[in-house]
C-alpha cells in the first residue's frame, strides 16, 4: 500500500526530459497521470527508483488540428481534454467516444492518452480507435526521434517498442479522407468505471456512390494480447456495396479472428459472442455515419 | 389512540449530521490523531486452511520504529456476536480458516514502518485441504473439520414445522418447486473499519473509538477479549461512514488496537485497507435454497416448504441468527397456514458471512416472489391479483405466531401497480422489454437480545436545563442512517420545541444511556418509545410550573411552538424557556428517563401450540412493507440488463423525516440492484479473493442509476410511537425478485441464480432458441 522511496524529477522542457530519461535509464519511470503507474507501485508490482513527471512539459501537451493535414496529440494530453474537444468529435469520432468511456470523470481528469498507450493493457480504451484511425506515434530520446505506426508500437500485453531512455511524445492522426466515418463501442458489466470485456473501433471510407467500401479498418481490443487489426473484415467488405447481409458475414469473420481468453470479467465464449454483436453494430453505425458525411 | 397531528415529526428537516459531512468537516475515526499515537497493521494469512507451525516475529520487533507485535496467543478468548456460538479469536490461534485471516499485528510509530514490519514476520504453515463449497464441506467432514468441535462442518441446523404442509400440498391445485442461489456479496460501505484505542495504564481504563454500528455489543466483546470489566471500557463512535450490517459486530481492528495499546501504553489506531474490508467480509450469506409453494384452486397459499443451505464461511458470526431469519421470513407478507423449513449453516474456508441489510430476508424473498410470479402465470392471473389475494392485513398473526399489528401492504402493491402501469405493460411489451412486480417486508426491531437478558433494549435520558436546553442521551449509533435527527424530531415533538433546539448525545457507552445498537431496523421505534416516556416526565414537571405561572390547572395545558397554552384560553400562554428557567431556579436540572422493552413473543406453532426451535427469531413489535415494479431493457444480443425504472411504494408507518425515508428507499434499491446484476466476490481455488477492491468488485455506479418513483404510502401504526415502523431494510427485499420477474417478462427466461450477468442471459437465450 505504501510507496517505496523514490526520487522525483519535474523537468520543464522536452530536452531536459530526454536527458533525464537517458541518464536514469531503467531506474526511472515516466509519470504522466499516474492512474496506472501509482497503482502498480502501491501494489509493489513496480519499484522505480526515480519518477520523471512530464506534466510540466508544454511540448507534450495539447491537441492541434490543421485542416488537410490531420491532428497532432501530445502524449501528456489529458483524456478529459480529448473528451471535450470539438475537433475530435467532428473528425475522429471513434476516439471521442473512447475518451468518454475511459474510467470516470475523476480518472479522465488525471489520465493521459500517452499513459493509456504506454501502459499497453489489452483492454485499453484508446488503442483500438487510434489504430483504426491509422495513427502513428512519435518516439523521442536524447539520441533522436523515430516514428512508428501505433500497431507496431504496442507489441504485446503490457509491452511496447519503447527502448530505454525513450518517451512517447505525440500521436499523428491523418486527415480523414472524404466520406469517412469512425465509430467505437465497448462492453463491460457496468457503464462506467469498467475495464472492457471487449472493445472495438472501425474507420470506414466510402466510394463516391456512397455505398461501396473503399477503405476499412476494424480493430478489436481485449480479445488478444494487443490490438487486433482485422484482416478478414476488409477482405470481405472492401469493394463491396455494403448491406446488412454482408455486415453479418463480416461480423462472423471478426468473431472468428478474435483470440479471447477467459478471465474474471468474461469467458472466452462470451467475448467471441460479443465481438460478433459489437462488430455488426459498429460496422452498421459507421456505414450510416459515412453515408451522411 | 393519539392523533396524527405533528409539528416536528413528519417534516423533511435538514439532517443534523448533514452540513459537516457535506463540507468534509465530519471527524471519522481515521481522522483522529492523539499525542504519541502509534499505528497498527495486521499480518494476514496466505492460506485459506492451514495449521500455523510457527510465527517468528523477531526481525519485525528489531525493526526501528516497531513498538510491539502480538499474535493469537496474546488474546485467546473467543468472541462472537451470538454468545452461544462465539468462536472467533482476535488473531488466529494454531490454525487459519480463511485466506486473509489475521495471524499477527504490529504497532509502530507510523503506518509505513508497521507495513514494513509485516513483511518481516515469518509464518510457517502446514496447508490443509481447502473447502470452499458448503456441500463439499459437509461431504468431506469425515476427512477434514474446519472447527474440531463442530461435527459435519455445520454450525447449526434447524427444522421448523408449522401445521401440516404435506397434507396441505396434497390438496393443492397448483404446486411449484424450484432451486435458487444467491451470491457472495459484501456491503461495500464507504468507510473502511477503523479503530483507535487508548489504554491508560495509570487507571486501567480503555477507550475505543470505532467505526461500528453496535457500540454495546462491541463493548461486551471487548470486555471478553481484553479480560476487563465493562465499567473500565468506554466505546465511542465518531462519524461513521456506513455499516449495512458489516459493522454490526466487533472487528479484529478493534481488538488489535486495544491489545496493542495496552501493550505499548500508547494510543494505537488500526484502519483497514479496502482489501481488508473484503477479506474480513461478514457480508451476505450465499444461500442454496429449494422452495415449494402450494396454492388451492382459488389461488390461496396453503403451504410453503423451504430448504436452505447457508454458506457461512470460516466462523460463526451472526450465522445462526441469519439462518433462522431465513426461515422466519417465509411467514410474511402473505398468509401461509402451513410451513416447513429445513436449514443448515455450513462452515467453509471463506471469509465469514454475517449480517447485511435486510438480513435473512433477501434470499427467501427472491425465491418466494419469483415462485409466486410463476404460479400466477400457471393460474392465468396477474401476479398482482395473486399477491393481493394472499397479502396480510392489520392484526394478522402467522402460524408461527408473528403478529402484525398494522400493515398497508396491499396499499403498497396497489400504489406501485397504478403508478407504474404494471397491468398495462406486463406481457405486452416488445421482446427485450419487461416489467416485474415484487413485494417484501422487514422487522422494526427484535423481541430478544442476543445474549439472554430481559433488560430494556433502549433507555433514553432527557435533560433540560437553562444552559443546554434539551439534551437527549442515548447510546444509539448514527451510522449515517440519520437516527440522531429522527431522535431530535421525536423529542421536540413531545416537548413542544423545535428539533433544532435538541442536542443528541449518542454513540457513547459512557455519556449515552443503554441501547443495543443499529441493526434490525430497530432504532426509530425503540428510541421513539423511550423518548416519549422520558419527554412526558419532563412535560409533567414543567406543566405544573407553567400552570402556576398562568394561574390554571396543569391538565388544561398543552405545549407547542415553544409555548405553554391553556387549551381553553389560548390567550393564557407563556414561553417554554421562562418555565424552564423558573423550574431550574427552584428545583434544578430537569430529567426524564424512558425505556423500551419489546413485547415478548414466543415462536410457537399455533396449530399445535408447541414451541418451535429457533422460532423466537423474527418477532418484532411491528413490520415495514414495500412493493416495487421494476422495468428492464434487455439487450438480447449482448445479454446486458439495464434497469430503466423502479416504481416503489412503502409502508414505513409515519415517516418521521420523509427526506430520510426517500434516501433509505433509493439507497436500498441501488444497494440491492448491485447484488441482482453486478456484484459478486470471486475466490480462486485456493480461497484467495480475486476482486478484493472496488475496481473489480462491481458496485453499481451513477451510470446504472434508474429513474425512481417512490411513494411513502399513508400509514400510521397506532401501536407504535408516533406511528412509526422501519424504512431501511424493507425496501431492500423486493428489488432482486422484481428484477428477475422483469427479465422473465422481457425474454421469457427465469433466472434462479445471482447475479444475472450478460453472460448468463446470453447463454439462456441461446438455449431457449435451441429448443
Ligand atoms: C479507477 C480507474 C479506472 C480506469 N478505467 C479505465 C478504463 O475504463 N479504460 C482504460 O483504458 N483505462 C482505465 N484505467 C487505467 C488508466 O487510467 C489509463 O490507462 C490511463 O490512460 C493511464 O494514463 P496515465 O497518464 O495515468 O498513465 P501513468 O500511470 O502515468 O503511466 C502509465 C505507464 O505509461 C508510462 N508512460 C506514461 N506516459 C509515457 C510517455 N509519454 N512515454 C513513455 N512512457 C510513458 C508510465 O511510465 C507507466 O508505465 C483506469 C484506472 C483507474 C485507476
Amino acid at each position: 500500500m505504501y510507496l517505496d522511496e523514490f526520487e522525483y524529477y519535474a523537468p520543464k522542457t522536452a530536452d531536459e526530459t530526454f536527458e533525464l530519461a537517458g541518464r536514469l535509464g531503467s531506474q526511472a519511470k515516466v509519470l504522466a497521470g499516474g492512474t496506472d503507474l501509482i497503482l502498480n507501485m502501491k501494489q509493489s508490482l513496480l519499484k522505480p527508483q526515480c519518477l520523471i513527471d512530464i506534466n510540466g512539459v508544454k511540448e507534450f501537451q495539447g491537441l492541434i488540428y490543421e485542416a488537410g493535414k490531420g491532428a497532432v496529440i501530445g502524449a501528456a494530453t489529458k483524456i478529459s481534454e480529448l473528451e471535450h474537444s470539438a475537433v475530435l468529435r467532428d473528425k475522429y469520432f471513434a476516439l471521442h467516444q473512447a475518451a468518454r468511456e475511459l474510467g470516470s470523470t475523476q480518472v479522465r481528469a488525471m489520465a493521459t492518452i500517452g499513459g493509456n498507450i504506454c501502459n499497453a493493457s489489452p483492454a485499453a480504451e484508446t488503442s483500438s480507435p487510434l489504430v483504426a484511425l491509422g495513427t502513428k506515434v512519435v518516439i523521442n530520446s536524447a539520441a533522436g526521434e523515430r516514428e512508428l505506426p501505433l500497431e507496431d508500437f504496442i507489441i504485446g500485453n503490457r509491452k511496447t517498442a519503447l527502448e530505454q531512455g525513450e518517451l512517447l511524445v505525440k500521436f499523428l492522426l491523418p486527415e480523414p479522407a472524404p466520406q469517412t466515418a469512425s465509430c467505437y463501442t465497448n462492453i463491460g458489466l457496468r457503464n462506467a468505471m469498467e475495464i472492457d470485456a471487449v472493445n472495438m473501433a472501425v474507420n470506414l471510407t466510402l466510394e463516391a456512390d456512397n455505398r461501396t467500401v473503399k477503405v476499412l479498418r476494424l480493430v478489436m481490443g481485449s480479445v488478444a494480447p494487443r490490438p487486433l487489426v482485422s484482416v478478414e473484415v476488409p477482405a470481405l467488405l472492401v469493394g463491396q456495396a455494403l448491406n446488412s447481409n454482408l455486415i453479418e458475414k463480416a461480423a462472423a469473420a471478426a468473431a472468428g479472428e478474435a483470440q479471447p481468453i477467459s478471465d474474471i470479467r468474461a469467458t472466452a465464449e462470451y467475448r467471441r459472442e460479443a465481438v460478433f454483436v459489437l462488430s455488426r453494430r459498429v460496422l452498421q453505425e459507421a456505414f450510416n455515419a459515412a453515408q451522411e458525411v | 389512540m393519539e392523533g396524527k397531528k405533528f409539528s416536528q415529526v413528519g417534516r423533511s428537516v435538514t439532517r443534523i449530521d448533514g452540513p459537516a459531512k457535506v463540507k468534509g468537516e465530519a471527524i471519522y475515526t481515521d481522522d483522529m490523531v492523539m499525542a504519541r499515537m502509534a499505528h497498527g497493521k495486521i499480518k494476514r494469512s496466505t492460506y485459506a486452511h492451514a495449521f500455523i507451525k510457527n510465527i517468528d516475529y523477531s526481525k519485525a520487533l528489531a525493526l526501528p520504529g516497531v513498538l510491539a507485535v502480538i499474535t493469537g496467543e496474546d488474546a485467546p478468548n473467543k468472541w462472537g456476536i451470538v454468545p452461544q456460538t462465539a468462536n472467533e479469536v482476535t488473531l488466529a490461534v494454531d490454525k487459519v480458516r480463511f485466506h486473509g485471516e489475521g495471524v499477527a499485528a504490529v504497532a509502530a510509530i507510523d503506518e509505513e514502518t508497521a507495513e514494513e514490519a509485516l513483511d518481516l514476520i515469518e509464518v510457517e504453515y502446514e496447508p490443509l485441504p481447502v473447502l470452499l463449497d458448503p456441500f463439499e464441506s459437509m461431504k468431506r467432514a469425515g476427512e477434514i473439520l474446519i472447527h474440531e468441535n463442530e461435527p459435519d462442518n455445520v454450525l447449526h441446523q434447524g427444522e421448523q414445522l408449522f401445521g401440516d404442509p404435506d397434507q396441505a400440498f396434497a390438496g393443492c391445485k397448483y404446486v411449484l418447486e424450484k432451486k435458487f442461489y444467491t451470491s457472495y456479496v459484501n456491503h461495500a460501505f464507504l468507510e473502511p473499519h477503523s479503530s483507535l484505542a487508548h489504554y491508560d495504564p495509570q487507571n486501567g481504563q480503555l477507550q475505543l473509538w470505532s467505526s461500528n454500528q453496535v457500540p454495546h455489543y462491541l463493548h461486551r466483546q471487548l470486555s471478553i477479549v481484553m479480560d476487563m470489566p465493562m465499567n473500565k471500557i468506554r466505546v465511542i463512535l465518531p462519524a461513521v461512514g456506513g455499516g449495512f450490517g458489516g459493522k454490526g459486530e466487533a472487528s479484529s481492528s478493534d481488538f488489535c488496537a486495544a491489545l496493542l495499546s495496552r501493550k505499548t501504553g500508547r494510543p494505537v489506531r488500526v484502519t483497514y485497507d479496502r482489501n481488508e474490508v473484503f477479506v474480513t467480509n461478514k457480508g451476505r450469506h450465499p444461500c442454496h435454497m429449494k422452495m415449494k409453494i402450494g396454492l388451492d384452486q382459488n389461488g390461496y397459499i396453503q403451504a410453503v416448504d423451504f430448504d436452505n443451505t447457508l454458506d457461512g464461511g470460516a466462523y460463526a458470526g451472526w450465522g445462526m441468527v441469519v439462518m433462522f431469519y431465513t426461515t422466519s421470513m417465509i411467514h410474511l407478507p402473505y398468509k401461509v397456514p402451513n410451513a416447513r423449513a429445513r436449514v443448515r449453516r455450513v462452515y467453509t474456508n471463506k471469509p465469514t458471512c454475517g449480517a447485511m441489510r435486510g438480513l435473512g430476508g433477501v434470499q427467501p424473498r427472491y425465491a418466494m416472489e419469483c415462485l409466486l410470479d410463476e404460479l400466477a402465470e400457471m393460474m392465468g392471473v396477474s401476479a398482482y391479483e395473486l399477491k393481493m389475494k394472499n397479502a396480510v392485513e392489520s392484526g394478522y398473526r402467522s402460524v408461527s405466531n408473528l403478529h402484525v399489528p398494522h400493515t398497508e401492504y396491499k396499499k403498497c402493491l396497489q400504489t406501485v401497480v397504478e403508478n407504474s402501469g404494471y397491468l398495462e405493460k406486463h406481457g405486452k411489451q416488445p421482446f427485450g422489454k419487461g416489467i416485474g412486480l415484487a413485494g417484501g417486508y422487514y422487522i422494526s426491531g427484535t423481541a430478544y437480545t442476543l445474549y439472554l437478558s430481559y433488560k430494556p433494549h433502549t433507555t433514553v435520558l432527557i435533560r433540560v436545563d437553562t444552559e443546554g436546553g434539551v439534551t437527549v442521551h442515548c447510546a444509539a449509533a448514527d451510522i449515517g442512517q440519520g437516527c440522531n435527527t429522527v431522535m431530535a424530531q421525536m423529542a421536540a415533538e413531545v416537548l413542544g420545541v423545535n428539533y433544532e433546539d435538541v442536542h443528541v448525545v449518542s454513540g457513547d457507552t459512557e455519556l449515552g444511556t443503554f441501547d443495543l445498537g443499529s441493526f434490525a431496523s430497530r432504532v426509530t421505534y425503540a428510541s421513539g418509545v423511550a423518548i416519549k416516556e422520558a419527554a412526558r416526565q419532563i412535560n409533567d414537571k414543567l406543566f405544573e410550573v407553567a400552570a402556576g405561572m398562568l394561574s390554571c390547572r396543569a391538565e388544561q395545558l398543552e405545549v407547542r411552538d415553544r409555548r405553554f397554552y391553556s387549551v381553553f384560553e389560548p390567550k393564557k400562554n407563556i414561553e417554554w424557556e421562562k418555565v424552564v428557567d423558573v423550574y431550574t431556579n427552584t428545583v434544578g436540572t430537569l430529567t426524564g428517563i424512558g425505556h423500551f422493552s419489546p413485547p415478548r413473543l414466543k415462536g410457537i406453532d399455533l396449530t399445535r401450540g408447541e414451541r418451535v426451535q429457533g422460532a423466537n427469531i423474527g418477532h418484532s413489535p411491528t413490520f415495514g412493507f414495500s412493493a416495487q415494479a421494476i422495468e428492464v431493457d434487455v439487450d438480447v444480443e449482448t445479454g446486458k440488463v439495464r434497469v430503466t425504472k423502479v416504481t416503489e411504494a412503502g409502508d414505513c408507518g409515519q415517516a418521521v423525516n420523509p427526506m430520510s425515508v426517500e434516501g433509505q428507499v433509493e439507497g436500498s434499491i441501488m444497494f440491492t440492484l448491485g447484488q441482482a446484476l453486478y456484484e459478486e466476490m470471486h475466490l480462486d481455488k485456493d480461497g484467495r479473493m480475486m476482486n478484493a477492491c472496488l475496481h473489480h468488485y462491481k458496485v453499481p455506479t451513477v451510470m446504472e442509476l434508474p429513474e425512481m418513483d417512490t411513494t411513502i404510502v399513508d400509514s400510521y401504526d397506532p401501536t407504535a410511537p408516533f406511528g412509526v415502523k422501519e424504512s431501511g431494510e424493507g425496501p431492500v427485499q423486493p428489488t432482486i425478485p422484481a428484477i428477475a420477474n422483469a427479465v422473465y417478462d422481457a425474454i421469457g427466461v427465469r433466472f434462479t441464480e445471482l447475479p444475472i450477468t450478460p453472460e448468463k442471459v446470453l447463454k439462456a437465450l441461446k438455449e431457449k432458441q435451441g429448443k
